[in-house]
């Protein structure tokens, strides 16, 4: 009971010393603004492109393709002797661009590579394509027959691609959660040593209350920052969609209650997981300046890419599912693919609650030997042979 | 012995500690009464820290025994709720308002939230901080942050408090305050081991000293006792004309200890019994004296002495 009530404590303190609603809603405006503006860029530059450039034909060019260009492009008209003279002028006029047609096909004339060049590439090849068609008798109804792909109609006993969206969403999740722990983790351990608090709070609690209510805090901390940024985005996506008149029924039917109830326990247990590993590595740092163990913080990075490459087809996922640093994200992706029994979902969730038990003891091992060292940082073999008397 | 150990709040027998080649605390063994005003003396790395660390269960030690027995208590780990700590290194949470990190500390001591607040109050009105209570502790001064530190350590009325160094940092007329504190704290029935360094103000307020040196106890007892033990001594200060060469002081059978105040003063502790006469008609031979004066040994002396003659 008194183990309890002081981790509550600690976890409290951790959790209203790191989560600030002000600075929350603070960097939601800043990313509204930004959404604005990335909006706003984005149309201005679709409005700019929308405006026709100027292309230079020859007075003589066949009537259909004049008709295709005309669509997309401000059309200019040269006869063939002014030719010559319109080219040596491109250097001076760096925005003009001739399209020439002679018998070996199409030159373009330009002082670079026009920004319209793809769209012109489109038009000449959909007029190429019409000639040849007219040139053997093809009509549009025979060539759409011809090249008509095969039609495959889906029945499937168990809809899985609604819950593969849900897998890469908790997965995006994870990721957000565990990069956030990682900042606040290392601030509040390192930052704590530095001020010298440490001796006077494991007078009064076990090195273990510490870790736990720090890890549990932070852990809190995190996930309240991703619900914050969850609700904002929801709230985002329903406003999208009543302007996009997509039906809010797709979304509903992504949501699928057992896989969420795994993939809640699997991200909560990873999570606590990568705290407490956090935890046992900022333990061990004594000046986040100038310690060479600075960069095993970097870890997480691993579980990112990990995430983000892993295939659930592939033969290594049966292995990240059960290893407990990936298993988090690759045990339910292979889970939802269907080859996964439930043994399996269960015997993974097993080994990674037993990972975050055994790392939240070593974190607290780790954490009561370095404090101790006061000044000097200890070596992983110190670390090693303390941890073992301690 | 069951008899002694109810009447101890702590006691600790043969306790030892190695680092590697460093043998910290070498067999010691000492104890509390409730109520005690206890001082362990050393001089730098002597082995305080590590053995009032070993106390709270910070460290574990070699071999030893320790014996807690606070308000019913019993055990080799110390009641965190009963315990108040004040480690020689300072450091509090500089970014957080006062009253927030004191009742944070007394939070996880146990204390309801609604006597913390009203007993961080009180301290603070004590210390004439009251004002402050909701400012950041990096605004504070040095001497302000050591009294929150200690308000912090204190602010659940432990039975047992351990202050490491309570007086460094602080001005003298704050280092008297906090001697008129610790004195009020013993006198609600706190029972407190101090560990210091400045032996006039330690004089004040200790009933029972322990002086520790390389590891090891060279006294332990009430502090009434080991001045009786060095009440036949006579300490002389004595000013020279000239500086002075320390061999030729040395050479004379009758000083037992020489402590230099500068190079023409010299404060010359006697062996007990000795004929001071003897030895002034010495010492006018080296130099002529330009002043001189008497009195008896005070801890200083004695921990001087003790520490310098002290064989391993």
């Amino acid at each position: 009971m008194k183990y309890l009530k002081q981790v509550l404590t600690v976890t409290l303190w951790e959790y209203r010393r790191f989560f600030k609603p002000k600075n929350e809603l603070l960097g939601i405006a800043v990313m509204i603004v930004v959404f604005f503006l990335v909006y706003f860029i984005g149309k201005y530059a679709a409005s700019a492109e929308e405006e026709k450039t100027s292309l230079t034909i020859s007075e003589t060019l066949d009537v259909k393709l004049t008709s295709l260009l005309s669509q997309e492009f401000e059309l200019n008209k040269i006869y063939e002797n002014q030719k010559d003279n319109y080219i040596k002028q491109i250097s001076n006029n760096q925005e003009d661009v001739l399209l020439w047609n002679d018998n070996a096909g199409f030159v373009l004339y330009s002082y670079k590579k026009p920004q319209a060049f793809k769209k012109l590439n489109k038009i000449l090849n959909k007029y190429n394509q019409t000639r040849a068609m007219e040139e053997i008798k093809l009509s549009q109804e025979n060539l759409q027959h011809v090249l008509k792909p095969v039609s495959i109609a889906e029945k499937y006993f168990e809809e899985t691609s609604g819950r593969k969206v849900l897998v890469y969403f908790f997965a995006g999740l994870m990721i957000l959660a565990v990069v956030l722990s990682f900042a606040y983790q290392f601030t509040a351990i390192t930052g704590e040593k530095q001020l010298k608090i440490t001796e006077q709070i494991v007078s009064a609690i076990k090195p273990q209350v510490w870790m736990d209510g720090k890890i549990l805090g932070i852990t809190l901390t995190g996930l309240s920052s991703l619900i914050t940024y969850s609700i904002i985005s929801i709230l985002g996506g329903l406003l999208f969609f009543q302007f996009t008149d997509v039906p809010l029924k797709y979304i509903f039917q992504v949501l699928h209650a057992p896989s969420i109830i795994i993939f809640l326990m699997f991200a909560l247990m990873s999570v606590l997981m990568w705290n407490s590993l956090l935890a046992a590595i900022a333990s061990v740092i004594t000046d986040p300046n100038n310690s060479g163990k600075s960069s095993l913080m970097l870890l997480p990075v691993l579980f990112v890419v990990i995430t983000l490459v892993i295939s659930p087809q592939n033969k290594l996922a049966v292995f990240l599912s059960w290893f407990p640093l990936t298993s988090a994200t690759a045990m339910p992706m292979r889970w939802v693919v269907g080859n996964v029994d439930l043994w399996q979902l269960a015997g993974s969730f097993i080994l990674l609650t037993a990972t975050f038990y055994l790392l939240r003891k070593l974190a607290a091992k780790v954490f009561r030997v370095s404090i101790l060292m006061s000044g000097k940082e200890p070596t992983w073999g110190e670390i090693i042979k303390l941890a073992k008397e301690a | 012995m069951n008899n002694t150990l109810s009447e101890n709040i702590l006691e600790v027998n043969s306790l030892n500690k190695r680092y590697k080649n460093i043998h910290a605390v070498k067999d010691i063994s000492f104890s509390l009464e409730q109520g005690d005003v206890f001082a362990f003396l050393g001089p730098n790395g002597a082995g305080k820290t590590t053995t009032l660390r070993m106390l709270l269960d910070i460290i574990k030690p070699d071999s030893g025994n320790i014996q807690w027995n606070v308000n019913g208590n019993a055990g080799s780990v110390p009641p965190s709720e009963n315990i108040g700590y004040l480690p020689e290194e300072r450091g509090l949470y500089i970014d957080v308002p006062i009253i927030k990190s004191l009742l944070y500390m007394a939070a996880i001591r146990g204390m309801d939230p609604a006597i913390a607040k009203k007993a961080a109050m009180e301290w603070l009105e004590k210390f004439e901080l009251a004002d402050r209570a909701k400012e950041k502790l990096q605004v504070l001064s040095k001497g302000n942050q050591q009294k929150i530190q200690f308000i912090a350590s204190i602010i659940h009325k432990p039975a047992f408090a351990i202050l490491d160094e309570p007086f460094s940092g602080l001005d003298p007329i704050n280092q008297e305050k906090f001697i008129e504190y610790i004195r009020d704290l013993n006198l609600q029935g706190t029972t407190i081991l101090l560990s210091a360094h400045q032996m006039p103000l330690v004089e004040k307020i200790a009933k029972k000293v322990f002086l520790i040196n390389q590891g090891q106890k060279i006294f332990c007892g009430k502090l009434s006792d080991l001045y009786k033990d060095f009440d036949k001594q006579q300490v002389l200060n004595i000013s020279f004309n000239s500086n002075v060469n320390e061999d030729r002081l040395k050479l004379l059978p009758e000083v037992e200890n020489i402590n230099w105040v500068n190079p023409q003063e010299v404060k010359i502790t006697f062996k007990s019994g000795v004929n001071l006469n003897n030895a002034l008609s010495e010492l006018i031979k080296i130099d002529s004296i330009n002043n001189i004066s008497s009195h008896n040994p005070d801890l200083h002396d004695i921990f001087l002495n003790l520490v310098k003659n002290h064989k391993l």
